[in-house]
Parts: C-alpha cells; structure tokens; sequence
C-alpha cells in the first residue's frame, strides 16, 4: 500500500473546509495564506519540529486536498531556513530586528555588519549568505535544466521526424507494384513445380493453391478459378484432370493474370503460364 | 417531480459518519461512490484518494453495511472503477433530465440509491441546485448502469477466463461486440473496446505482425503523442537523466534497452553525451546500445539502426547498436548479450519484457554490473503481488481509460483523429500485451526487484527540476508530478501514468 501520492479528504471539523487559495495567473500556483501557514506550522510542531517533519508527513498531518509534496517541500525548506538563522538568537542579545533580516536575504548583510560583536554576529552573516547562495544555486540550476531540457526535446523531435521519413520513404518503395508482381509470380511457379512433381497429388494441390491463391488474389479473379478446378477435380474421381480441363484451367490462369500487373509487363507471368499449360497437357 | 424510493431506513447511520470524513462530492457521482458497500477494505491498488476516503468512511461504517457483504465481488471493483474514472471531476456533466426512470437495476442494493439525503450537506445547499437531487441520483444511477454494462460485462468474461469457462466467455464478448462495436464514446468505453478485442483474441489466439503502413502510422501516432502530452517526454527524459548521472565520466557506456520504442530517447542521450563532453573538452565517449526486442520488431529494427547510425554521425559520436531476440534472452540471460570490460552499462526496463518473460532474469543482473537499473512503468503495473485477472483487466481498463482522457484533455475540440490513432498504433497492441501477460499471470516486478537485491536510488534534484519545467511547458492542465518513495509518478488528476525509478544492485 503506497502512501497517498497527493490530495487526501478533509480531516477538519465540521464545516471546516481548508480550501486552497491559488493566484490567478494563468498557472495558477499556491499561495500560502495565513491560515494555511498556521495549519503548517500545527502540524510541524505536531512532527516534533520543523527537523523531524518531512513533506510526507506533513501532509498526511495537514490532510489539505490539493497540497503537493512539491508546495510542502519549499515551504517547509523556507520555514527551515527561517528557523535556522534565528536558532541563535534566544541565546544572543538580539531582537526581532535579526529575525526579520535573516528572512530577507537581501538585506541581511548590510544589517548584520551594523550588528555588535556578539559571537553569533559571525554565524548570521555566514547563514544570510548561505541562504542566498542557496537561492541563487537553485535559480541557477533551475535555468540550466530548462535549457538541457530544451535541447533534449530538440534532439529528440528531430530524430522522430527522420525516422518518420525514412519510414515513408521505405513504404513507398515497397509499395511498388513489383510488390504484387513478385508474389503473383512465385505463386504461379510453384503451381508449375507441383503439377510437375506428383500427378496423383495434383488434385489437392491444385486445389490448394488455389485457395492460397483466393486469398492473395482479388476476389472476383480467384473465385471463378477456384470454382473450375474443384469442378475438374470432382468429376473426374481422382484419375488425372483431363487436358481440357487442364488446358481450360491454364487458360483461366492465363486470362486472369492480366490483372495482376499494373504495368503491363507480363512476358515473365506468361511464360510460366504456358510452362504450366504444356504440362498439363502433357500430363493427360 | 419527486420520485418514490424504499430505502429511507438506511440511511441515519451513514448520516453522521458523511459529516466528518470527507469532502464535498464534485458531483452526484460521488455521492453513488460514498454509500456503496465495499466490504473488503483491503484491495489490491488503493489509488490515493478512493482509499483515504473510503478508510474514513468504513472505519465508522461497519455497523450499517455489515448487510452488504452479501453482494457481488463485482460491486466494489464496479464502484472503483467507477470512482476512479474521473466521471466525478466534471461536475458540468450532472446530465438534465428530461423524464425521470425511477427503475432500478436489480444488481444494485437499495443502499445504492440512497444518496442525497445521506449526505451530510445541509438541506439548502441541495435545494440550491436546479434539480430534484433525489430523482437525479436515481436516473443518473440508472442511465449510469446502462451506459456503463459493458464495464460488468467485461469484468464477467474476465471472470470466465479465470474460471476457464471459455464458452461462456466468448458468450459474453459476442455480447459485447455488440455493445462496443467500435472504438468511439468516451474513454473508458474505447478502453473497453480494445480489451473486449484483447479478450476475444485471446480466444481466438490470433496474432499480429505489422506491416511497414502499420509503423509509419505508429511512429506518426508517437510523434504527436510526444508533442501533445508530457507521458513520453518525462518517460524518456527521467530516464535519460538517472543513466547520464550514473555513466557520467565513462568514455564506453552501454546501454541494455529492453523496450526500444522507435529510439527516440537515445537521441536525446547522445546529444546530451556530445554536449557534456564538448564543455568539458573531452573527447565524446562511444556509446553502445544492446536493445532486446520482439521477433516481429524486423521493420522498426532496421530503421531505428539506419537512423541512430546517422544521428551518432552527425554528433561525432562513436556508436553501434546491436538487437537481441527476447526468445533469445529468454533463453540465455546476459548471456545473449555481448559486454566488454572496462565499459559502463545501464540497464532500462520496463513492464513489457515482465510481461513477456517474466521478472526471473532479474537475478543474473548482478553478473553484469550495471551502475544502474532504470524501471520505467508507462503500464500502470502498480501492483505488488500477483493480481487475479480479473484484477487486471479492471486495473488496465482503469489506467487505459486515464491515460486516453488525458489526450483528450490535450484535444483542442477540433479533429480527434490523431487521438484514435494513437489508440490504434501504441495503446491498443499494450492493451493486448498486457491482457496477454495477465493471463499467464506474470509476477509483479516489485516483489522481483527484491529478491535480486536492488536497492532504490533516490532521483536527484536535476530530475525533479526537469520535471517540473516539462511540466510548465506542457498546454495541457491536470497533470502533475510527486514522488512516491523513491520513483517520482507523472499523474493526471492525481492518477498515476507514468512512475519512474532507479536502481543499484
């Protein structure tokens, strides 16, 4: 059982119903209202501190719907980095002028260098710029991901668009009727080659190749063929087709091979049509 | 127009419990969702909303609904399903009525129709809606469970499939064909579609070879798809990131890929490699691919081969890309696989190899010494344990239907062809995948990953980073990215699609 990804219900009392504020940009990002942030902190004082709380459980604690790991991640970073420049502070002489100048980076410095010599005067200036190397780091890396990101879906709608026509291009290639033409003519050897090798298989054969043939063929073309040779085959009870049928068949064959070509080009087709015809009648 | 219904009584217990533990209902759906009985708390994929919500709400239940646990197993899958699927997010679709049916359909309890006044908002708040609550959830329910049977019906064939009543089955699936005669409608009824096909081809056992037109359409399909939705992008990209972190300094990777795709992914890498090396004035390291893939992969094979070949050349990069059979590696493990000392491998999974072979091979990673073992689950294979399956067809129809809403949310109203396509050429042959692989029960790849001893990496920032900046980039609204332990989930509305995570033995 995986722990809720985001949105849990409601937990609050009734009527209660933590809502979450967003801003109108056009996208649309949280904004941590008062309310919001009092709930945050409960529930981080809740964890034991803002140390021991992690953005899971923070947000199984708040249970906001809508509330991202990634909205608890940097707010919880932020309250910690807040919480951290004023660690000391109890300890020192200082007062909620520190507090508000280690929230403000920008500032912190100048404001610290007018700070007195307490020990902890060294400890706030390192945190402030610690703090806003960290802001500054996180910018920076943030630009140079969206930058290699750019490049990456360059790089990669580039590659799909070769690929995509070198695939178009290999389809019109072999969409070429020499296609159509290679099958058709294989088809017709092999009906040469086994009406050559065993006369007493012709009948199956034959009939299986036309069925193969049927299904490769249009079917208008086959159908009529098909029908001839299982004519042939049935009347004559297994004795050897006689040359009329054969001869009619090979000249069925030969009359239907016109379609098969787009081209015209036909003298291949045909001489394995003859070759088939003489066989045939050679075989009676 | 007040429409009688029985079951005033069941409703005061239910009362008190609505109030405290949970949201306001998006829309009369959820008040369906809320009252229905679920007797098993523990199911198998709890997605995070259905299981907080219905752990508040059977933690105070148990009294009422005791009664319920007489009912159908299908019930609480139906009512998940139903849950999950979004039908609650819009409430803009609370249909208005013309007439009001106030028949009920006799597999559900009277329980079911108990829905407004169970609920804990307070009288006005109903009254403001322009409509009859009571006699809407009653025609909603209904009209509901007609357009949606087919879910049960294709959950009852599954059911046959377990039970090896095949006969039956193919009862049911007829029926079905009738029912979805195509792939149009909503989401969840085109997902149904293409597992009812899933189904009947189980039957039939008929298999499909592609031809050169099928992956021009498909590599057509996945160019859009990439450019309208963030689920490739932050696939390959997250992927791409974990490898490069873990390679990096290598002047040999090589990389063991065991679902290739069309190589896209690997284009990206190898410009990020030219990149990096070219800042650092070094000299590119070489890359090697192994890809291991499906016997009918012969088309896309020499394509992706010519077209990596080229990309390497024009980066200057020195490159070569070997295929591997899966029967092969099915047979031989890393043994089929050809790998040179000194060199940095990466290993890149993802469901579909599970689903073909199994997770055994796991167990020889450690042989091979990848410096990383990246999973990517593009599948929805959230589970641990091996589910029923019935289970996963319930949970492929649940993931498949958010996956195809969530190209929909990228539709911009006018031709939704390109949508279909998608479905056609890259939804639709997973969805027969993995109806296949659940049929011979494939073991869930979480449970193996242990057992080979691979430990979890946790992604750094750069991939959260990436992530995120994808995501401002994407048009489309609704989707997200959180981390679950240590992989980190693209979601859509809060639906997991994409989870990725890295690996060190």
């Amino acid at each position: 059982m995986y722990s809720a990804i985001h949105s849990l219900p409601l937990d609050g009392g009734v009527g209660v119903d933590a809502c979450l504020v967003m801003t109108s940009d056009p996208k649309p990002r949280l904004r941590w209202t008062s309310e919001l942030h009092e709930r945050f902190v409960d529930a981080v004082t809740q964890l034991g501190g803002p140390d021991k709380a992690t953005p899971k459980t923070l947000m199984r604690t708040m249970g906001v719907k809508g509330l991202t790991l990634y909205h608890l991640k940097s707010h919880l970073q932020k309250y910690r980095l807040g919480k951290q420049s004023c660690k000391e502070l109890p300890d020192s002489s200082k007062d909620a002028s520190c507090i508000a100048e280690s929230q403000d980076t920008c500032s912190s410095i100048s404001s610290s260098a007018r700070i007195g010599h307490d020990l902890n005067d060294g400890y706030q200036v390192t945190e402030a710029l610690r703090v806003q190397m960290e802001v500054q780091r996180r910018l920076h890396d943030q630009l140079e991901v969206q930058r290699r990101l750019q490049l990456r879906i360059e790089a990669q709608s580039k590659y799909l668009q070769s690929i995509l026509e070198k695939a178009c291009k290999a389809l019109d290639d072999h969409a070429a009727a020499t296609a159509g033409l290679e099958a058709a003519k294989e088809e017709l050897s092999d009906l040469a080659i086994k009406v050559s090798n065993d006369f007493n298989e012709m009948v199956p054969s034959l009939s299986e190749i036309t069925a193969s043939l049927e299904n490769k063929n249009a079917s208008n073309l086959a159908t009529r063929f098909g029908d001839c040779s299982v004519d042939s085959c049935l009347t004559s009870n297994g004795s050897p087709i006689s040359p009329m049928g054969a001869a009619s068949q090979a000249a069925a064959l030969k009359k239907r091979s016109r379609p098969f070509f787009v081209n015209g080009d036909s003298v291949p087709l045909e001489s394995s049509v003859r070759q088939v015809e003489w066989m045939m009648t050679n075989i009676g | 127009m007040k429409v009688p219904f029985t079951t005033q009584t069941h409703q005061s217990p239910n009362a008190k419990v609505r109030t405290t533990s949970f949201n306001e209902p998006k829309s009369v759906l959820d008040l369906v969702r809320c009252s229905s009985p679920s007797p098993a708390v523990n199911k198998p994929t709890p997605k995070s909303e259905v299981s907080a919500l219905s752990e508040s709400l059977f933690q105070s239940d148990d009294g009422s609904l005791h009664s319920e646990d007489q009912i159908l197993n299908n019930l609480e899958d139906w009512d998940s399903l139903m849950r999950e699927l979004g039908l609650h997010d819009d409430s803009a679709r609370i249909p208005q009525f013309n007439h009001l049916d106030s028949q009920l359909l006799p597999e559900f309890p009277p329980s079911h129709s108990v829905v407004p006044t169970d609920f804990s908002l307070s009288s006005d708040q109903f009254h403001n809606h322009n409509f009859n609550s009571v006699a809407l959830c009653n025609d909603f329910h209904h009209m509901n469970n007609d357009d949606f049977h087919f879910v049960d019906d294709l959950i009852r064939a599954a059911d046959c499939f377990e039970s090896n009543e095949l006969q039956l089955a193919g009862v049911i699936l007829e029926r079905l064909n009738h029912q979805l005669p195509s792939p149009t409608g909503k989401a969840l009824q085109r997902a149904a579609f293409y597992f009812k096909e899933a189904l009947l081809s189980l039957l039939t056992g008929s298999t499909r070879s592609t031809r050169s037109s099928e992956v021009v359409q498909a590599i057509k399909a996945y160019k859009n798809f990439a450019n309208v939705s963030p689920i490739i992008m932050f696939s390959t990209f997250t992927a791409n990131q974990a490898i490069l972190e873990a390679v990096d300094g290598s002047m040999l990777i090589h990389v063991v890929d065991f679902d290739i795709g069309f190589g896209g992914q690997w284009a990206s890498f190898m410009r990020e490699v030219a990149d990096r090396a070219e800042s650092r004035r070094v000299n590119s390291p070489s890359l090697r691919i192994t890809a291991v893939v499906p016997e009918e992969y012969g088309i896309e094979s020499r394509l992706i081969r010519d077209n990596l070949n080229q990309f390497a050349c024009d980066l200057k990069i020195g490159f070569e890309i070997e295929f591997v059979l899966v029967q092969t590696f099915e047979f031989l493990s890393f043994k089929a696989i050809r790998f040179i000392n000194g060199e940095k491998t990466a290993v890149l999974l993802s469901p579909s190899i599970f689903q073909r072979i199994g997770a055994g091979f796991l167990n020889d990673l450690r042989q091979i010494s990848p410096h990383v073992v990246v999973l990517v689950d593009a599948e929805g294979m959230n589970d641990s344990g091996t589910p029923s399956f019935r289970r996963s067809v319930i949970d492929g129809l649940e993931f498949y239907s958010t996956v195809m809403e969530s190209l929909e949310a990228a539709s911009v109203g006018g031709g939704d062809d390109w949508i279909r396509r998608i479905e056609i050429f890259l939804l639709r042959p997973k969805i027969f995948a993995a109806v296949e692989a659940a049929r011979r029960r494939a073991p869930s790849w979480r449970e193996a990953f242990a057992a080979a001893g691979l430990r979890a990496v946790v992604l750094s920032q750069f991939a959260d980073f990436q992530a995120e900046c994808l995501l401002s980039e994407v048009q489309v609204r609704g989707f997200d990215v959180a981390k679950r332990q240590a992989e980190m989930v693209l979601c859509w509305q809060q639906r997991a699609l994409v989870a990725t995570s890295a690996w060190r033995c």
